[in-house]
């Protein structure tokens, strides 16, 4: 009796602990925005970069070498489909020092194309700068560039 | 070789001031539909504040506090953001 009291019990309690689980994870899930499964379509095939863009987001005149006071575009081109990716630019100076990141969340249905910008209203300093872009927190592709006065 | 030829060869170090750097971005691909709130999120960097980063967002720096309320879940303090810190955008 005793026994079967105490088996009836952990029974009681693995199904609880079941049940904690799985509504943990259900509440968990949208935080997760689909960073895993759905987004392993999406690839970063390429990186343009230019001071002008087209209305597809293509770059018009292709350059890596900028004036201090360029809005410098970049074009970042991915193939593949997803429900949800996280595209995120990483801009950085010389050894590193950070200048600004944005990001861009998007549901491809195909090859397309994000752009990001960045300008600097009394001049971008000379010197070498880095963008890095991460697709899903992931590190996906570099493009050096220069600003030369 | 004088001593300015010397400095010219070596210019002393200084760190630029990118706080007043504007970006932005957009996509040919469509913006997911089922992402809470507008899916626009700012990942702090170093020397960013709330109303700095309201600032570049909006335009307005006094706007820092809807900023703020939208990302009390990770903000506890308004005076302390952190390097990395994702801050959803309303």
């Amino acid at each position: 009796m005793h026994t079967r009291l105490r088996g009836t019990s952990l029974a009681a309690l693995a199904l609880a602990v079941v049940l904690t689980t799985a509504c943990t994870k259900s509440r968990e899930a949208p935080a997760a925005t689909g960073t895993t499964g759905s987004t392993a379509g999406v690839r970063v095939s390429r990186i343009d970069m230019g001071r002008s863009l087209t209305a597809d987001k293509m770059i018009n005149d292709k350059t890596e070498s900028f004036k201090p006071n360029d809005t410098i575009y970049a074009s970042v081109l991915t193939e593949g489909a997803a429900a949800t990716a996280t595209l995120k630019a990483r801009w950085t100076y010389q050894d590193g020092q950070a200048v600004t990141e944005s990001t861009q969340t998007i549901a491809p249905t195909g090859d397309a194309r994000t752009e990001f910008h960045i300008s600097k209203p009394d001049g971008w300093p000379a010197g070498k700068y880095k963008l890095e872009v991460f697709l899903n927190d992931s590190s996906a592709a570099t493009k050096d560039f220069e600003v030369q006065r | 070789m004088g001593i300015f030829d010397r400095n010219e060869n070596n210019p002393p170090k200084s760190t630029p001031d990118f706080g007043n750097v504007k970006s932005g971005g957009s996509s040919t691909a469509p913006a997911p539909t089922d992402t809470i709130g507008s899916g626009k999120t700012y990942v702090v960097v170093e020397g960013d504040s709330l109303s700095k980063i309201a600032k570049r967002e909006y335009g307005d720096a006094n706007k820092w506090r809807a900023i703020y309320e939208a990302n009390r879940d990770l903000i506890k303090d308004p005076d302390l953001i952190y390097p990395g810190q994702e801050l959803k955008v309303p």
